[in-house]
């Protein structure tokens, strides 16, 4: 399979520096839950919910505030039917990343003793996973109103051969190395880094850097949808 | 199926694609995306606003407009043309894209490029490769990416149709964009139907032949159409010449029950009737006898087999058969009726074939019956370019008309190949290239078309290309990308002066080193050089320098792709075929003396018994003192009023190979021969006028063994750094059914002799107890026939096998690999890279750190490096006939095998062997063949009674004549 022809194209048409379709909406379930969205990147697609700032059930001795991710990766997600279990090894890791990954852009200290909740329900897949739930998680946040640094916006690169390409489809994420960036904002700083194989130290360079553009681009895209729903609500409350 | 379409931003939208498909009784439901875009240029150099849309790729590069703005015309045009072409024209025809004489400014939609890729990877390769070439101008258009050209595919159209108005699109979209630039375009299609929709769309489409008929160089072109598209007439669909092959189906079912099996075959080498196919599942290999059973295969194809019948299982003939003996007829058992077996008898023939072949059978009339079987069906084809030459008796008269002919190939287990071509008459006499098209059941020999002439039969450099032809050798010069990749200064180049410029960090300063080199007369490519020094402790310093190839290959680069796939220089008695470019190989790579060098350096300290005590290995800078050839060091050496440090090096050097050799023959390194010899070719005149027999000095096993030594300690270095990819080299140990039947002739004709197979060791002290007190000869002979009894050395990466089977059998060591001559070796490319990673010089190319890549490169470098052997040889065997064409005469020689109708004499002169059919020498009525004893009882001409057997000393007369059908120049013996 040819990932990148000659002619500086990919298998699904795309060039080298290109994001996959991303489409996002913020509140999507408002009675069911404090914050909510759904983030479409090509076709993985991603439901997240929050609760809280709540007590937790077991009011426990910490003084912290609590972040517990839960990940369901339903079934159909992926084009062959197949059960999943909670205790999954990747979906394991997949919460133990995301929960640290915001442990330390949530301003934890503004809520102590409380838990916040965050379900992730995966839908369908085609590769960068991981940075889909995390702006889904970035976006549910925000429309919860918990405080936060800044934008966690994540994209995944990879490198085949020398080429860098960008946001990475399933078929492209099996056949090539790739790492996954999560940004804070607009700065150059990482809140998150996942590098499962191997790639060679003198590239790696150029591949985070691209990774880095491209969540950029999606932060602005984010930024657009919570902007406009922001304004549709102040337009709502001045209608009322 | 294809869902709705969405405009993401302007020039761009997206679709998804739905499969559903089954796997394992599940429906699996894949849904990918596809975008349309409206950035894909027209490359053509006539085309102003496609400039203005064209994107960077990954490595910021632009791509190049190449079609011409003045495209070539046909005879009934008056605007130039581009070509736009259909996937049966590119699977067809490739030979005649690739040609000079045509077909320039050619558009390749990709839903073409898919459809090749689906059909045959090297085709795609090929043109890919001519792509990439550019000087044919040959575009690959994008089209399904296209927003102007991307057709969806309809409820009730079939894929194949959705193609084929895909590029139909693509063509008719070509028309309009370029309509007002004045260039037509013709779209070339061998399907009558796309071709009738086509002009329904005012498209101007065409057959291959009537586009050729349509240009001004018609004649030339109209050979080199392939066959099938031609239509022989002789085709008569009554008279079925072999039988159908199964369907795949059949085949794998077969293959799951067990009633069929796969393998290669190969063809027997003096019977191109009887071929052996080796299967996983049998000791020994399955015999297919008869044109029938081989039913079309080639020698080397990989082939599916059936078990016959055990009535039918047959003894290994004895008798030879060459295609010229064949005629029009084949001798051929074809009347057997054969009973119709079911599946589960089939499979008890094979568990009783698989008894058969792995018991020790004493019953000795059962001795030599092997199972038989034959060809059911093919899995691949190793059809290739083949040369050959016209059989001049299928020419019968003069005249351009256009007729069938035969070819004979210079590969005598291979049929002889019908072309059509009108230029029959002319051709005879030279040597050509052809390619096989097809090969019906109806028809008796395969079909093929012509390629192109390579020059009069005979003329050394028609028969130099024809060999490397043969051989699968790449031979033609370095193309631009490759050359462009060498250092600008060209032979100017010297290692900086700056101690601190980027190419000299990490780097040894050896130049105080008293270095040298040891090669053969007029070498001219130095990879290694030596030093050695005695050190205070009384141990010794001895350093191994090579080239450093990887200085000036980077990998990943267009040098280190053809490196690659070259894999190998390839000698031949006049002509090098380089791996690397002249200016690597023998000026900035090559270890010249008085000159500042890169080099890679392994140096140990030696105690006084050659035993390793310390090992380093550096990145470095030499400067080598002297360039001696093996008989100038050995004459320094020998001459004891020479006392300079360099000589006395030298002997340090030459008294601790010899210790190294000890070693290593006590821990059982075989010493095996092959005939070699060397031709001496007139400098003037390069006609050969000598051959002689090579002869090793004293310093020529100096330079091997620390050459040795250097690949076993690197070979160990990268193994511990890289235990998954390591590239090593390894001889496994042969199987004793290798040796049966030397060991039978052994115990038949010389008594008490016998060649034991427990160790390396053990075979190589029973060598040497084989001595015949009458015949000094006969232990070399001995050995030559050993030799061929070995497996063959493979390099291989070290994930792919067990450590326990790293050995090298031949060396007696545990682990080797190459590491000492990178300018004409790739494997040695890849040790030099790895040691310097694993010395932690540089990081290692991701492409040596992953095994499936390793493996690709490992099986490439050991076909090149066989092909490399086989040519080398084949050039030797075409001189030595050219010098003996000169000088008739009486020989020596030996027979190393008896059939019942002829026997096999190797001439110990001139390392050449011949067959002798019993027909020149006697009265084949009364011979008699013994095969309990491998002897041959005959009346001469004389009338005397004679006996000939294997190992005898025979008197031949030794002289070259050409045989008329192949045109080859052989060696034809005759016993006195």
């Amino acid at each position: 399979m040819e990932l990148y022809s000659p002619e500086g194209l990919r298998l699904d048409g795309r060039r080298w520096n290109e994001l996959r379709r991303f489409e996002c909406h913020i509140n999507t379930h408002p009675n069911s839950a404090d914050g909510s969205s759904y983030v479409e990147q090509g076709n993985t697609k991603v439901v997240c919910l929050v609760q809280g700032p709540m007590e937790p059930k077991q009011s426990s001795q910490s003084n912290e505030c609590t972040i517990e991710v839960n990940v369901n990766v339903t079934n159909f997600s992926t084009f062959e039917r197949r059960k999943r279990g909670k205790s999954d090894r990747q979906v394991q890791e997949l919460v133990t990343t995301l929960e640290r990954t915001f442990d330390q852009s949530i301003m934890t200290h503004l809520y102590p003793r409380t838990l916040i909740k965050l379900d992730l329900t995966v839908l369908a897949q085609d590769g960068g996973l991981l940075g889909t739930l995390v702006n889904a998680m970035t976006l549910a946040l925000i429309d919860a109103g918990i405080a936060m640094y800044d934008y966690i916006s994540a994209v995944s690169a990879g490198l085949q051969d020398t080429n860098v390409l960008l946001d990475l489809n399933n078929l492209e994420e099996k056949d090539m190395s790739g790492l996954t960036v999560g940004v804070i904002g607009t700065s150059e700083k990482l809140a998150l880094l996942m590098l499962e194989n191997k790639m060679p130290v003198d590239r790696l360079e150029s591949v985070l850097a691209l990774a880095i553009v491209g969540s950029h681009r999606i932060r602005e895209l984010m930024d657009q949808e919570v902007r406009r729903h922001g304004n549709d609500r102040l337009r709502k409350r001045n209608e009322m | 199926m294809i869902k709705e379409q969405k405009r993401l931003a302007e020039g761009l939208s997206v679709t998804s694609k739905v499969f559903v498909r089954s796997r394992n009784g599940s429906a699996m439901k894949i849904v990918r995306e596809h975008y349309l875009r409206d950035d894909i240029p027209c490359y053509s150099l006539a085309c102003s606003e496609c400039l203005d849309i064209v994107k960077p790729d990954a490595r910021g590069e632009t791509p190049k407009f190449i079609l011409s703005s003045k495209p070539t015309k046909c005879n009934s045009a008056t605007n130039g043309h581009y070509l736009v072409v259909d996937t049966n024209i590119i699977l067809h025809a490739i030979d005649l894209l690739e040609g000079d004489l045509g077909f320039y400014d050619v558009i390749i939609p990709q839903t073409v490029l898919e459809e090749v890729k689906n059909r045959s990877i090297p085709i795609y390769h090929r043109l890919r490769a001519l792509v990439r070439k550019e000087t044919k101008r040959f575009v690959v258009f994008h089209n399904e990416y296209s927003e102007d050209t991307y057709v969806s595919r309809l409820s009730n159209e079939s894929i194949n149709d959705r193609n084929d108005r895909a590029i139909r699109k693509t063509a008719k979209w070509y028309q309009k964009h370029l309509e007002s630039k004045n260039i037509d375009i013709v779209f070339l299609c061998n399907d009558n139907d796309n071709r009738f929709k086509a002009k329904k769309e005012n498209i101007d489409a065409r057959s291959l032949i009537e586009y050729i008929d349509d240009l001004p160089n018609a004649d030339e072109l109209r050979d080199l159409v392939p066959a099938d598209m031609t239509s022989f007439d002789e085709l008569h669909s009554s008279d079925i010449m072999f039988p159908e092959y199964y369907s795949n189906a059949r085949i794998m079912a077969g293959v799951k029950n067990g009633t069929v099996f796969q393998g290669i075959l190969n063809i027997s080498q003096h019977n191109i009737l009887q071929g052996q196919v080796n299967v996983a599942q049998f000791k020994k290999p399955l015999l297919l006898m008869g044109s029938k059973n081989l039913n079309r295969a080639f020698n080397s194809d990989a082939v599916f087999v059936e078990l016959l019948p055990k009535n039918q299982w047959k003894e290994f003939s004895y008798t030879i058969v060459e295609e010229d003996a064949l005629g029009g007829e084949n001798p051929d058992d074809e009347n057997i009726v054969e009973p119709v077996i079911s599946d589960k008898e089939r499979q008890l023939l094979a568990q009783e074939a698989i008894k058969e072949t792995a018991a020790n059978r004493k019953d000795d009339s059962d001795k030599r019956l092997q199972p038989t079987a034959r060809i059911v069906g093919i899995q691949r084809r190793s059809w290739r370019y083949y040369v050959g030459q016209i059989d001049p008796s299928s020419v019968d008269e003069a005249g351009n008309a256009v007729r069938d002919c035969f070819v004979i190939l210079m590969d005598k287990q291979l049929p002889r190949i019908k072309i059509r071509t009108r230029k029959a008459a002319e051709l005879v006499g030279q040597r050509i290239v052809v390619v096989v098209d097809q090969w019906t059941t109806t028809s008796r020999f395969p079909h093929g078309h012509f390629v192109r002439a390579l020059g009069p039969i005979e003329s050394p450099e028609a028969e130099t290309e024809a060999l490397l032809l043969e051989h699968d050798v790449e031979y033609r010069p370095f193309s631009k990308n490759v050359l462009d990749c060498l250092p600008k200064e060209g032979d100017d180049w010297k290692v900086p002066e700056d101690p601190n410029d980027p190419s000299m960090v990490g780097r040894v300063d050896l130049r105080d080193k008293l270095v040298c080199s040891i090669d053969p007369p007029s070498c001219v490519d130095i990879d290694d050089a030596l030093h050695a020094k005695r050190l205070s402790n009384g141990n010794f310093e001895v350093g191994v320098h090579i080239a450093d190839v990887t200085h000036f290959v980077k990998p990943g680069t267009a040098l280190d792709a053809e490196g690659a796939s070259r894999g190998t220089s390839v000698y031949l008695v006049d002509k090098r075929i380089d791996m690397l470019p002249m200016l690597l190989g023998t000026n900035l790579c090559s270890l010249k003396p008085y000159v500042d060098r890169f080099a890679f350096s392994v140096i140990w300290e030696l105690d006084s018994g050659a035993n390793i005590v310390d090992v380093k290995f550096m990145k470095s800078i030499i400067r080598s003192r002297e360039a001696f050839s093996y008989e100038r060091a050995q004459e320094r050496i020998d001459d004891k009023s020479d006392n300079d440090e360099l000589t006395n090096s030298m002997r340090i050097l030459l008294d601790l190979s010899q210790k190294l050799k000890q070693q290593r023959v006590d821990n059982g390194a075989l010493n095996l021969a092959s005939p070699e010899v060397k031709v001496y070719v007139d400098s003037e005149t390069s006609d050969p006028n000598e051959v002689e027999i090579k002869k090793p000095f004293a310093t020529n096993s100096l330079v091997e063994e620390f050459m040795l030594l250097a690949n076993i300690s690197v070979a160990r270095k990268i193994y511990e750094a890289f235990p998954q990819t390591a590239m090593l080299r390894r001889h496994a140990s042969p199987p004793s059914t290798n040796f049966e039947e030397l060991n039978d002739m052994l115990s038949v004709r010389k008594p008490g002799m016998a060649i034991s197979l427990e160790s390396s060791k053990a075979l190589a002290d029973s060598l040497d107890r084989c001595e015949d007190g009458n015949d000094p000869y006969f232990n070399t002979l001995l050995r030559i026939m050993s030799t061929r009894c070995m497996m063959a050395a493979e390099y291989f990466a070290s994930g792919m096998y067990g450590r326990s089977e790293f050995r090298h059998y031949g060396l007696a060591v545990d682990i080797y690999t190459h590491f000492t001559s990178p300018i004409r070796r790739y494997c040695d490319v890849v040790a030099h890279r790895q040691l310097a990673a694993a010395i932690g010089y540089e990081t290692l190319d991701l492409s040596h750190r992953d095994k499936g890549k390793m493996e690709l490169i490992v099986k490439n470098i050991n076909k090149r490096h066989r092909n490399a052997q086989f040519a080398g040889r084949a050039s030797i065997e075409y001189y030595v006939g050219q010098v003996m064409r000169n000088n008739e005469s009486e020989h020596e020689g030996y027979v190393i095998k008896c059939f019942n109708n002829g026997i096999v004499v190797l001439v110990p002169k001139f390392g050449v062997e011949g067959l002798i059919k019993l027909d020149t020498i006697g009265d084949v009525a009364t011979a008699e063949f013994d095969e309990e004893k491998y002897e041959l009882h005959f009346t001469d001409f004389s009338g005397t009674r004679r006996k000939v057997g294997v190992f005898d000393r025979v008197q031949v007369d030794v002289k070259s004549i050409k045989d008329e059908v192949s045109g080859k120049r052989k060696a034809q013996l005759l016993l006195k």
